[in-house]
C-alpha cells in the first residue's frame, strides 16, 4: 500500500477516536492502533509507547482532580488554593478515562505513522504541500534523532565515570539536547539550500501509480471519520 | 577563462572577527585544488563562498566579488548555482534529508529540476560509483560514518557539478576509502576545491594547494607541519604491567563485529588500533572502557577508564567550560581549571562550550578526560577535523602523559599512529582477530 494512503488510514482512526461518544469505542480503536504499533521492531517502538501511554495514563489521572462534574462522589479531599475542594467523582473517572484513551490513541497513530510509513515516499508522492510534508517528515525524524544523541550524551558522560540517572541526571540533558538539535537545523537548512531546495522548476522521481487497494484505503479513511463522528 | 574568480573577498560572520581577508583567486575548470590551513583559517567560509552560502544563508559583512561559472553570487541564490556547484559539507550527518539512501540522493536532482526517467538512473549510478551501489535501499540511520560519507558524495557527484566543492570529504574514511573518494572527485571532470587537513590523502591527486592562515592566502608554500609525511608504524611488543585485557572477546550488533579478540595494553604504552571501517575498532575501544559488556570472552581492567567518543564536540553537557572539565571530578573546579590550561584554554573558564569553535571544542572534551587522570584512557579517532599543528601538539601531549597510564587510539590516521603510538595493532576482518 502506498505510505499516502496509509497515512490517511491512520488519519481517519485518529480521527474517529477523536470524534467518538462511546469510551468502548476509543478503547477499541487505540487497542487496534497498539497492535499495528506492535509490528514495529521493539527497539524503536519502546519510546513511541512508552510516550503514548504515559500521556494517555496522566490525563486518566489528573482529569478528576481538574474537573468538577458529576454528582456521585467517591472521595472528598481538601480545599486547595485556586483548585478549590479536590474531589472525585464516578463521572470524572469516567470522562479521565475517556480523554485518556483519545489521547492515547491518537499518540499511537502518531506511532504507527513515525515508526512503520515510508517518510521518503510520503514526501516524494506529495502532489501539494510538499514543504509542509516535507516539515512534518523532518519533524518525524526528530524523535529518533533525539533518541541518538541522548545516548551519545549519556555515552560521553560515562566514558568521563559520569553516572547519569534519576530525574535530575536525564534532566541535565534537556539543555544540550536542545542546543544540538538547533545546530543540526541550522546545518541541515544549510545543506538544503546548497542542493537547490526551493527552486523553481523542481522535478520529482518516477512514482508507481495508485492502486485499487490504495483507492479503498482512501475510502475507509473517509467512512472512519464518518463513523466516528455518528454511530462510536 | 576561469570557471571561478574570486576578487579581493572579505567576509565576516555577524559579530565576529574577519573569516576572509581580501582573498583573489581563480578555479579553472577540472582542476583539482587541495585547501589547507589551520582550523578557523577560513576554509569552509571560502567554500561557503564559492556556493553563494556566504552572505545570503550566513549574513555578515561581505565586501569584493565571487563568480561562478559567469554568475555573481551576491545576485545569484545559492538554491541557484546547485547542479553548476555542489557541496559536500564537514558532517555527513546533518546534511542528510530523507530517511533512505535513494531518495537521499536523489534529492538534489529532483530540486535541480533533472527529467523524472533520468533521476533513479543518475541516483543508481553515483551510488554504485562511489562502491555504495548496495545501499541503495537501506536506511540511512542504520550506516556507519563512512558509509555515510560515500552517501553524501554520491549525492552530490549525481549532479554532475561543474565545480564541487569538499570540505573534509575523508574525515570518515579509511586510507582506501579516502583515496578512492578523492579519485572519484577527481575522475568526476568538475573542477574540485577540497578542503582537507590530512595532505597526504590529497597532495597526489590535485594541481594546485592554497593555504590560508587567518583569513589569507599565504604565499610561501606550505608550513613544514603540512608537508606530507609517510607513516612509520611501530611494531613492538606489549610493555608494561596490564591496565587492561581483552581475553577472546566477541561482539555483535545486528551482525557480528568482533569474534575471539584479545589485546593487551600495558602502563606506560600507547597502543593505536587501525583497520578499515566497520572492522570493529570503535567496538573494542568501548569493551576496553568498559562502556559495552563483552558478549562472549572476557574483559579485565585495573584502575579507572575513560574513553574520548568521535566527535566529542558534540556531546558536551554544561553551561560553562570549566564545568565541564569538572564534571568528571566531582565539581572540582581548580583541577578542572588546570587541565583547561594544560589545553590552551586557559581563558575559556567561562565560555559556553558551544560558543567554541570546533577544534576548541575537541580540546575542552580531551580536557574533560584527561582531567581524571585516568589509568586507562581510549580515544576514538582523535585527529579527525584536526589540523596537522593541532595533531602534532595532540602527540606531545600524550606523549608526555604516556607514561602515568595507558592508552589506546582508534584511528583511520596512519600519519598520526606512527607518530604517537609505541604500538600499532591491526583489525582484519578476514582473520577477524586482532593481530599484534
Amino acid at each position: 500500500m502506498r505510505p499516502a494512503a496509509s497515512a490517511a488510514l491512520l488519519a481517519g482512526l485518529a480521527a474517529a477516536a477523536l470524534l467518538a461518544h462511546r469510551t468502548a469505542s476509543v478503547a477499541a480503536i487505540a487497542a487496534l492502533l497498539l497492535v499495528v504499533c506492535l509490528r514495529a521492531p521493539p527497539g524503536r517502538r519502546r519510546l513511541y509507547l512508552v510516550g503514548a501511554l504515559v500521556s494517555g495514563l496522566a490525563v486518566v489521572l489528573v482529569t478528576p482532580f481538574v474537573e468538577t462534574i458529576g454528582s456521585h462522589p467517591l472521595w472528598t479531599g481538601p480545599t486547595v488554593p485556586v483548585l478549590g475542594q479536590l474531589d472525585v467523582t464516578s463521572e470524572e473517572l469516567r470522562n479521565g478515562l475517556f480523554q485518556g484513551l483519545r489521547l492515547t490513541a491518537v499518540a499511537l497513530a502518531f506511532a504507527a505513522y513515525a515508526l512503520l510509513l515510508d517518510h521518503d515516499r510520503l514526501v516524494q508522492s506529495a502532489r501539494v504541500a510538499r514543504r509542509s510534508v516535507l516539515a512534518v517528515a523532518l519533524a518525524t525524524r526528530l524523535v529518533p534523532t533525539l533518541e541518538r544523541d541522548a545516548a551519545g550524551l549519556v555515552e560521553a558522560l560515562r566514558g568521563r565515570g559520569v553516572e547519569v540517572s534519576g530525574v535530575r541526571g536525564r534532566a541535565r540533558l534537556l539543555s544540550p539536547l536542545l542546543a544540538g538539535s538547533l545546530e543540526r537545523a541550522l546545518n541541515l537548512a544549510e545543506a538544503m539550500e546548497a542542493r537547490g531546495y526551493g527552486r523553481p522548476g523542481a522535478t520529482r522521481s518516477p512514482r508507481p501509480g495508485w492502486t485499487d487497494r490504495d483507492r479503498a484505503a482512501l475510502v475507509a479513511a473517509a467512512l472512519l471519520v464518518a463513523i466516528g463522528a455518528l454511530w462510536l | 577563462m576561469a570557471l571561478a574568480r574570486v576578487r579581493d573577498l572579505s567576509f565576516s560572520y555577524p559579530e565576529a572577527a574577519p573569516a576572509l581577508r581580501n582573498v583573489s583567486l581563480d578555479i579553472e575548470p577540472g582542476e583539482v585544488v587541495a585547501l589547507f590551513g589551520p582550523s578557523g583559517s577560513g576554509k569552509s567560509t571560502l567554500l561557503r563562498a564559492l556556493a553563494g552560502l556566504v552572505p545570503h544563508f550566513h549574513g555578515g559583512r561581505f565586501a569584493g566579488r565571487v563568480e561562478v561559472a559567469g554568475r555573481d553570487t551576491r545576485t545569484t541564490r545559492p538554491a541557484d548555482l546547485a547542479g553548476t556547484v555542489a557541496t559536500l559539507f564537514q558532517d555527513p550527518e546533518d546534511q542528510v534529508v530523507f530517511t533512505r539512501v535513494e531518495a537521499e540522493v536523489a534529492f538534489g536532482l529532483e530540486n535541480i529540476g533533472t527529467p523524472p526517467a533520468e533521476i533513479p538512473l543518475r541516483a543508481t549510478a553515483a551510488l554504485e560509483a562511489v562502491g555504495a551501489g548496495e545501499l541503495a535501499d537501506r536506511p540511512v540511520a542504520e550506516l556507519s560514518g563512512g558509509e555515510l560519507q560515500r552517501v553524501c558524495l554520491a549525492s552530490v557527484l549525481a549532479l554532475s557539478p561543474e565545480l564541487l566543492l569538499l570540505d573534509e570529504p575523508t574525515s570518515q574514511l579509511d586510507p582506501d576509502g579516502a583515496a578512492a573518494a578523492i579519485g572519484l572527485a577527481r575522475s568526476s571532470g568538475a573542477a574540485v576545491v577540497v578542503s582537507e587537513h590530512r595532505p597526504e590523502r590529497v597532495l597526489e591527486a590535485c594541481d594546485r594547494v592554497i593555504f590560508l592562515d587567518e583569513g589569507r592566502v599565504c604565499e610561501n608554500g606550505l608550513p613544514d607541519a603540512w608537508l606530507p609525511r609517510d607513516p612509520d608504524l611501530p611494531s613492538g611488543e606489549p610493555t608494561g604491567a596490564a591496565v587492561c585485557g581483552l581475553e577472546a572477546v566477541s561482539f555483535a550488533y545486528d551482525r557480528p563485529v568482533l569474534d575471539g579478540v584479545s589485546l593487551e595494553i600495558g602502563r606506560g604504552e600507547i597502543v593505536a588500533l587501525l583497520g578499515p571501517n566497520g572492522s570493529g575498532k570503535t567496538t573494542i575501544g568501548k569493551l576496553a572502557a568498559g562502556l559495552l559488556d563483552a558478549q562472549s570472552g572476557r574483559v579485565v581492567r585495573h584502575g579507572r577508564a575513560c574513553y574520548l567518543s568521535q566527535d566529542p564536540g558534540r556531546y558536551l553537557v554544561a553551561e560553562r567550560a570549566d564545568e565541564e572539565v569538572a564534571l568528571a571530578v566531582g565539581g572540582d573546579l581548580v583541577r578542572a581549571r588546570v587541565a583547561l590550561s594544560d589545553m590552551g584554554l586557559a581563558g575559556y573558564a567561562d565560555r559556553h562550550p558551544r560558543d567554541l569553535s570546533s577544534g576548541e571544542r575537541e580540546r575542552l572534551a580531551l580536557a574533560a578526560v584527561l582531567v581524571a587522570e585516568p589509568d586507562l584512557l581510549v580515544l576514538d579517532e582523535p585527529t579527525r577535523g584536526v589540523d596537522p599543528e593541532r595533531k602534532d601538539e595532540l602527540v606531545r601531549l600524550l606523549r608526555a602523559q604516556a607514561p602515568g597510564r595507558a592508552t589506546l587510539v582508534a584511528t583511520n590516521d596512519l600519519v598520526f599512529a606512527g607518530a604517537v603510538a609505541d604500538r600499532v595493532v591491526s583489525t582484519i576482518p578476514e582473520r577477524e582477530a586482532v593481530l599484534a
